[in-house]
């Protein structure tokens, strides 16, 4: 169905901007080397691929006037993701642009500042290309070329976004966001970071402190069983 | 929320401090480093060096400590410190956006699990949850972003080693307390107002035929501009100055009374545009100029009189058509064209003006397609004709000595406040300096 369809392209392209994210805030520092603006260039094109499947399936859909409300609410809240993704993309691509020509790789007067980042990236990239793992081929004066590429790709982006606001017309407050504050919440456990592996809070109410509800839950439970005994003597005696 | 290659005036003293840093970078020249050793993981390139540059650097974010990373200042013992990614610097990626924001805090309520708060002493977590609460309301249309976004950057950042993600994790704790210091500490990015200077580098990212043709025909302009010596400016100001002092009403007074003060309207009513007898300041200030006398419906009319008596009145009547055909109507521009050339500019035309033959030539040809300012050019001609002729000999003229004579000057009305009081005050108080000028600077 094109819903799902939509919704499977805009989660890979989620993915594909948070690992872009990821890799260009190593630009300039010390984990700056070749392969990285390789991987890079790689991630960005996958991102603009979809981004471009993406608006065309979402357009497409929106345009159609035979759409029923609620099919026509979900899809507006897709397009609101994906109108928020691709300005981050955008953004991201700006500073990578950026922050590119100010560090160029092979200048000798213009050393790559000294972060404290020193592995390797490569797995972020295969994961945003959906790829095992990740072959470098670039040749050694990759990353000028690249820039200007960047520079049209960064064009070409803003360009799309601009034509979709023009073809669309989706009012971004009347839109309803699925999750619910305090969502991420759930599913806690598989996305943190650190290793301690303890409970994922189920209340949806804000920071509840769980030692409280603990205690809530014992004292109701002594409560119970005090009561129980009491009809129990009651009864006997 | 699209930023669209907008140009950004970058802040100088950013640009010191970037070009400072990368400048400690240099293996031969910079700043010495050893390794840090942190837990299980080795994290290189910590430094430990403490100066007043070092503090504004810390501040701005271009260094965090790795100590006490909750507050941004230099110690001067021998706490170490690193250095930010260019990503987080603050000219690059300023301003801080709230998406960003709400990803960051998303983020790290994933990370401790639903509570914001640390349990660790620092200052002030309790903002945050705030922060998080409101930009849930705020941006709640993009929630659903936040959330993904949140958990892909998660994901992403673990297929990184344990030591990346540590410094990764700093790093970005760091730029948000430079971006949205808790409440107490300074906003070291904050602007004054805007001085609109667009000197400072444009972020120019293609430079495209048209820019380039821009530039060509703004340079040609600059070339074409009139210079003027300051020292001519400020002559011409000086005398501007002093020949207008007698006559502005805060620096002189005004007869007969200021009416804000003693709420009479006399001075309203005799300096009227349309007023009978004209006061004596107003007759002398046609004399300043001619754009004055022009301006001054009274003086126009004077004006048009002398013009009779020298039977050169209808360049002022060709003048006021010609005003009445740029300021009018856009529906009446034909007909008013039509009318001004049947009156003033036909051959045998009963008012017919003076213009050379080459203006004459062009607002013919003009004529053909008219628009409100196809008089323009005989308009000017004939200003200027009667401003270097006319004029003069109008201000010679017995006319105008005799309207000098007969014009008026108001008498000032004294006020007395208290009955006692011996001197009477000024009933138009002047806030300047006392200087002889009529209706005296008496302060109040």
């Amino acid at each position: 169905m094109a819903r799902e369809e939509c919704k499977a392209l805009l989660d890979a392209l989620n993915r594909t901007t948070a690992c872009y994210h990821h890799l260009v805030l190593t630009v300039g520092g010390s984990a700056d080397s070749q392969n990285l603006r390789e991987e890079l260039q790689k991630t960005r094109q996958k991102a603009h691929e979809l981004a471009v499947a993406t608006g065309a399936r979402l357009t497409g859909a929106l345009r159609d006037k035979s759409l029923a409300a609620e099919e026509r609410a979900e899809f507006e809240r897709l397009w609101v993701a994906f109108s928020g993704c691709l300005d981050l993309l955008e953004a991201d691509m700006q500073r990578a642009l950026a922050l590119g020509s100010a560090f160029p790789l092979n200048a000798p007067r213009r050393p790559l500042v000294r972060t404290g980042v020193a592995g390797a990236a490569s797995a972020v990239a295969a994961r945003a290309l959906s790829a095992r793992s990740l072959r470098h081929e670039a040749e050694h004066d990759f990353d000028v070329a690249d820039l200007q590429e960047l520079e049209r790709e960064v064009l070409q982006v803003g360009e799309m976004i601009q034509d979709m606001e023009m073809k669309v017309n989706v009012p971004r407050w009347t839109v309803q966001a699925r999750q619910a504050a305090g969502a991420e919440l759930l599913s806690g456990a598989s996305a943190g970071a650190s290793s301690a592996g303890g409970m994922s809070v189920e209340e949806r109410s804000g920071p509840c402190d769980p030692s409280k509800a603990l205690a809530a839950t014992l004292f109701s439970a002594v409560l119970l069983a005090a009561v129980a005994l009491a009809v129990c003597v009651a009864k006997l005696s | 929320m699209a930023a669209g290659g907008r140009a950004r005036a970058q802040r100088p003293n950013l640009d010191k401090m970037e070009r400072m840093v990368v400048s400690m970078q240099d293996p031969d020249e910079g700043v010495k480093m050893r390794s840090q050793r942190l837990l299980i993981t080795v994290i290189p390139h910590a430094v430990a060096e403490a100066l007043h540059l070092g503090a504004l650097l810390v501040r701005h974010g271009y260094l965090y400590p790795l100590r006490d990373p909750r507050s941004l200042a230099l110690r001067p013992d021998e706490t170490p410190y690193r250095f930010q990614t260019p990503y987080f610097w603050a000219s690059t990626v300023w301003p801080a956006s709230e998406l960003d924001y709400a990803i960051y805090l998303a983020k790290r309520s994933i990370q401790r699990r639903g509570a914001l708060l640390d349990h660790e002493k620092g200052c002030a977590p309790r903002i945050w949850q705030e922060h998080y609460d409101q930009l849930q309301w705020k941006i709640s249309h993009a929630w659903d972003l936040v959330v993904t976004q949140a958990r892909e950057q998660l994901r992403a950042m673990k297929q990184r080693r344990r030591g990346d993600r540590l410094v990764i994790t700093c790093q970005e704790q760091a730029y948000w307390l430079v971006n949205r210091p808790p409440p107490g500490v300074p906003n070291v990015l904050e602007q004054g107002p805007e001085r609109g200077s667009c000197a400072a580098s444009r972020l120019q990212t293609c430079k495209s035929l048209d820019f380039y043709k821009w530039e060509i025909e703004y340079a040609r302009k600059a070339l074409g501009r009139n210079r003027l010596k300051s020292s001519v400016c400020l002559e011409a100001y000086l005398k501007f100055s002093s020949q207008r002092g007698p006559h502005d009403p805060i620096l002189s007074g005004c007869l007969p009374s200021n009416p804000w003060v003693t709420d009479d309207d006399t001075y309203w009513a005799v300096n009227a545009p349309t007023a009978a007898t004209p006061t004596r300041l107003r007759v002398e200030r046609w004399g300043f100029s001619f754009q004055e006398l022009l301006e001054d419906p009274v003086g126009r009319a004077h004006f048009m009189d002398f013009l009779e008596k020298e039977f050169s009145a209808e360049n002022l009547s060709f003048w006021e058509a010609c005003e009445q055909l740029r300021y009018g109507g856009q529906a009446q521009v034909p007909a008013l064209v039509d009318a001004v050339y049947q009156q003033f500019l036909a051959p045998g035309a009963a008012r017919w003006v003076n213009i050379d033959s080459r203006t004459m030539e062009r607002t013919l040809a003009g004529l053909c397609r008219p628009h409100r300012y196809v008089l323009d050019d005989a308009q000017l001609h004939i200003y200027m004709l009667m401003k270097k002729d006319s004029y003069p000999r109008f201000l010679k003229s017995d006319m105008y000595k005799g309207l000098l004579t007969e014009a008026t000057v108001p008498v000032e009305t004294k006020r007395r406040v208290f009955p006692f009081m011996r001197k009477p005050r000024h009933c138009s108080p002047s806030p300047a300096l006392p200087t002889a000028g009529p209706g005296g600077g008496g302060e109040d």
